[in-house]
């Protein structure tokens, strides 16, 4: 279970990378300037921060933490009675919260594509797209393959164009970096932007 | 006769409930980590009904007056020009309908609120927030959906809600 978190729970400290302004997100509420109400599905952590600034854009907003049972040790999502773990994909895709097929405007999915084994992506993200109306964005954070760590930060909205985070930690990231081509295969239609950062991360539109 | 028209004084209309006053530490002794205090439940208020601790119940709610529950209810509250508050003890698995709504303990259910829903530090929502403004406190547990409507598409928004939730998963 994942509580709202809130400026308490941001652990920004001076580890902590300063917001930046999301040329993503830039582009995003440009292409979505005529639609004044937005549904948005945020895969979480939630911030208090980020669910305000969703609401007073007019937002219906789905609300549900599929990151935070995520690590690699949740028996949940793993069987090990094998020689390999092998991950329960349909076990994870139950965590997504009910949302009506074809509804949704924006998908947050932050790190997720990250933190899930690759031989679940196919799945997870054709899931994740049965959701989203034609036109619709999947909105995501995707690790460089030379960024080794910081597979727990979190990030929220100090605006509708700047992102905050939370202290790069050191743990590592479970899987190799997914790469635009990989992206390209997931997205239904391929149709995908990529925008780089300064945080060894790429934020990903994938439109449907 | 002038004592007779004293005598008829009525309380005020539908009160907003009054939380508990807090308790004054009568001893102040340092303490090895902070201990967070849990949220006051606010008391019940004269025109309030109360459900305790101990009662458990399951049907259709409806009425005009506020509604204060520390116990289980199942089924339906419709209290449309009133508040419902769960309590921290509270237990709800129900379809919530009032003019505002806070939660400080569980709700299973949608809830769909006039005014405005608040959920607590301590409270824990699953389900989908209909309302003219949310507040989510910083520690609330929340899954679900929240769509803001403004005065007089409330009702219009409702059935929209109920209709969508009967297509959801592929």
């Amino acid at each position: 279970m994942s509580p709202i978190k809130g400026h308490a729970d941001r652990g920004r400290s001076k580890d902590a990378p300063a917001p930046f302004t999301s040329r993503a997100l830039e582009w995003l509420w440009q292409y979505l300037r005529d639609d004044p109400q937005p549904h948005i599905l945020d895969c979480g952590p939630v911030f208090q921060s980020t669910l305000n600034i969703l609401l007073r854009r007019g937002s219906k907003i789905h609300v549900g933490d599929m990151l935070t049972p995520l690590p690699p040790d949740n028996p949940t999502f793993w069987a090990r009675e094998g020689k390999k773990p092998v991950f329960l994909t349909n076990e994870f895709l139950k965590t997504i919260p009910p949302v009506p097929v074809g509804s949704l405007t924006i998908i947050f999915g932050w790190h997720l594509l990250d933190l899930v084994p690759h031989e679940a992506l196919e799945a997870l993200v054709e899931r994740l797209s049965s959701f989203l109306r034609p036109g619709g964005v999947l909105y995501c954070m995707l690790r460089e393959p030379h960024l080794p760590t910081g597979a727990e930060i979190y990030w929220w909205m100090e605006s509708l164009t700047v992102l905050g985070s939370t202290a790069d930690t050191k743990r590592p990231f479970p899987y190799p970096a997914v790469t635009n081509r990989e992206v390209e295969r997931l997205v239904p239609g391929g149709n995908v932007k990529t925008f780089l950062t300064r945080t060894g991360r790429r934020e990903v539109l994938g439109i449907k | 006769m002038w004592w007779e028209k004293k005598a008829r004084t009525e309380a005020p209309p539908n009160p907003e409930p009054v939380p508990a006053p807090k308790p004054t530490p009568t001893v102040e002794t340092p303490m090895p980590e902070p201990i967070a205090k849990p949220p006051a439940p606010p008391a019940p208020g004269p025109q309030q009904t109360f459900l305790g601790r101990s009662v458990a119940v399951r049907g259709q709610f409806s009425g005009n007056e506020n509604l204060l529950i520390e116990g289980q209810v199942e089924g339906t509250i419709t209290l449309e020009d009133n508040t419902v508050t769960v309590g921290t003890n509270g237990q709800v698995k129900a379809e919530v309908h009032a003019r505002q709504v806070i939660v400080l303990g569980a709700v299973t259910g949608n809830i769909s609120a006039q005014e405005k829903v608040e959920i607590r530090r301590s409270g824990h929502v699953v389900g989908d927030i209909l309302s003219g403004a949310v507040a989510i406190e910083e520690g609330a547990y929340f899954k679900g959906s929240i769509e803001i409507v403004r005065e007089g598409e409330h009702e219009a928004a409702r059935s929209a809600a109920a209709s969508n939730a009967l297509e959801t998963r592929p």
